[in-house]
């Protein structure tokens, strides 16, 4: 414990620290166990113990569908994430760009902006276009809103790397190319990973702009749980939800031993 | 290995002009120091000569080759950046090869063994599997080293390279820094604010000042004959005193020194007095033909084989510099002498 903190703050922080730990953790907890209930209705505490919800999802054609669209949609959402928002942050973090302030604002503010709306605009725009929701219009929103955190991620690496290093490797001979290749990439290697993890993420767990993009051949996971929510709530919607965590922490997990979470973090 | 000269180079940033115009010339295999306090343009002008900033006007010749407009890419310039600039993602061994990769220079096998001659010049074999990150900062320096020698560039600059060392580190490092350049005789320019280090480095020093040379010649010129009193000030160890020439006669501290100008020109504006030329004596112990004048002392350091005493007269600080024997006879004086033919003229 730091000497001097008053006996008040302590308690306060302890008290905050343990209420965050309650709230984050807990609700895991309650759906984990949930999962492996034995009975016909998602209830807590579960009653009695049974792997057959496991079972009923993986028997479900809508939830495997589901979730099949929802890895694809989340893995190319990541990989244009990764493409596009790195050269958008080398290009707001390294060149001097005329107007670079706007256009950073610009690019990070998905971050702050109601996704709700931004749904809603998304839908009516495609709409008047003829097309609809569709798998493209899916990639689209999700692309919006998770390359602020690419960029993010990309920008904070590259702020703390000495531009030096790129005038050093121009004095030793490398072309523009090698220098993006040996040098700039490299270093953003890391912040390239952790700005995946969360574009990943954004787009599994989207729920918003799923809600306006869907179709009847297009249908998330979030939004397969949620309909099952809503018309009949037995622990198979615990138990995929218990899988998309395990699918989240084996994430972090890779990602930190590929790249050390403290350098990203 | 190459001659280098800079032909009046200038370089404004913006309305700021940082270099005006000025010409060096560095001979094959030499080794000069560009000195000068913060901001006089030392290091733009070192960034020009890696290509790393563009001229404004004036050329830069290699081996008498136009360069001025080529890419740093193109130019086999060195350049051991101040923070070093090791490549945190490589090991020592790639950060080594990288200049020799870039420019593919050699088959694998020969740029392998360039990589352990440098290693081994800098006697950091054992390291070359090592991140940066894991080496010391007097490690990481001879890594930056190495790389920039490795593959043997026409000139080689280096900016500030020992400022990050401790005091200890920093001698070692200068006594390398001549036994390597004595064996690979590269054209060397070494940047540097510290007066010492470029005295005890270099076979000429350039100083300057606010984007102009001051003084350049060999490390004796500038510290036994500078020539103006920014010059003898920044050399250190001269007591630079405002003195005045007309009438055939030079004064100076109030009258205290007035003697025969001799050859002395008339714009001189001070005099330069050699720390170990002012003796502290008594009144009656002054040596015939010495100007004599009375001081009072102020405090006395004690440098070992040496005292520093400092003394005051008519507003002017003055310090004088008195070997271990005469310690005791100069703590007892009220007075200064000086041999007037010790006395040198400067002008601003």
């Amino acid at each position: 414990m730091v000497r001097g903190v008053p006996p008040t703050a302590r308690i306060l922080t302890a008290f905050l620290i343990t209420a965050t730990a309650i709230f984050m953790l807990v609700p895991l907890a309650v759906v984990m166990l949930s999962s492996i209930s034995a009975s016909e209705f998602l209830v807590f505490p579960p009653r009695g113990f049974s792997l057959r919800w496991y079972g009923e999802i993986m028997a479900s054609d809508a939830y495997l569908k589901a979730g099949w669209t929802s890895i694809k949609l989340a893995l190319v959402v990541t990989v244009l994430a990764i493409g596009i928002g790195t050269p958008t942050a080398i290009a707001l973090y390294r060149f001097r760009l005329p107007g670079g302030e706007a256009l950073g604002a610009l690019f990070l503010s998905p971050l702050v902006l109601p996704t709700l709306i931004f749904g809603i605009g998304l839908l009516v725009l495609f709409s008047s276009w003829g097309s609809g929701p569709s798998f493209t219009g899916l990639v689209i929103g999700h692309l919006v809103i998770s390359l602020p955190y690419v960029i993010r991620t990309v920008g904070a690496v590259l702020a703390d790397a000495d531009p030096a290093l790129e005038e050093a490797a121009r004095t030793m001979g490398a072309n523009v190319w090698q220098r993006y290749r040996y040098v700039v990439l490299p270093q953003c290697a890391a912040g390239m990973a952790a700005g995946g993890f969360f574009a990943f993420n954004i787009s599994f767990d989207d729920a918003v702009v799923a809600l306006f993009m869907r179709a009847p051949d297009v249908e998330t996971l979030p939004l397969r749980i949620y309909s099952q929510l809503e018309f009949s709530p037995d622990p198979s919607v615990a138990a995929v939800s218990t899988i998309m965590i395990l699918l989240t922490i084996f994430l972090v997990f890779l990602i930190d031993r590929l790249f050390g979470l403290k350098r990203i973090a | 290995m190459a001659r280098l000269q800079i032909d009046k180079i200038s370089k404004s940033f913006g309305r700021n002009e940082v270099l005006k115009g000025l010409s060096v010339d560095i001979p094959d295999g030499g080794f000069v120091s560009l000195l000068g306090p913060s901001g006089c343009g030392k290091s733009t002008l070192m960034r020009l000569v890696a290509g790393l900033e563009q001229a404004s006007g004036g050329r830069i010749l290699i081996d008498d080759e136009d360069i001025t407009g080529l890419a740093p890419e193109h130019r086999h310039v060195a350049l051991m950046f101040q923070s070093y600039a090791l490549f945190p993602h490589m090991s020592v061994a790639e950060n080594i090869r990288f200049p020799l990769a870039m420019r593919g220079k050699g088959s694998a096998d020969e740029q392998r063994s360039r990589v352990e001659e440098a290693l081994d010049m800098v006697q950091l074999g054992q390291f070359a599997k090592r991140l940066p990150k894991q080496l010391s900062g007097g490690q990481q320096q001879r890594v930056a080293l190495a790389r920039a020698i490795v593959a043997r560039p026409r000139v080689l600059l280096l900016d500030e390279p020992l400022s990050n060392l401790d005091a200890r580190l920093r001698e070692d490092m200068q006594i390398e820094l001549i036994e390597l350049h004595k064996r690979l005789k590269l054209t060397t320019v070494f940047v540097t604010h510290d007066q010492d280090e470029a005295l005890s480095l270099s076979d000429s020093i350039i100083l300057m000042r606010n984007g102009v040379i001051e003084q350049s010649g060999t490390p004796e010129d500038l510290y036994d004959r500078p020539v103006n009193s920014f010059v003898a000030d920044f050399m250190g160890g001269s007591n630079v005193v405002p003195a005045r020439v007309s009438g055939g006669r030079l004064t100076a501290l109030d009258g205290a020194i007035d003697i025969p100008a001799g050859d002395m020109p008339e714009t001189t504006t001070a005099v330069a007095i050699r720390q170990e030329h002012l003796r502290p004596v008594s009144a009656d112990a002054a040596p015939d033909g010495a100007i004599l004048f009375g001081a009072d002392r102020q405090t006395r350091v004690f440098l070992g084989s040496r005292a520093r005493y400092r003394y005051q007269t008519g507003g002017q600080v003055l310090h004088a510099l008195v070997p271990g024997e005469h310690i005791a006879a100069a703590d007892m004086a009220d007075c200064l002498s000086v041999d007037p033919a010790k006395l040198r003229p400067l002008r601003d």
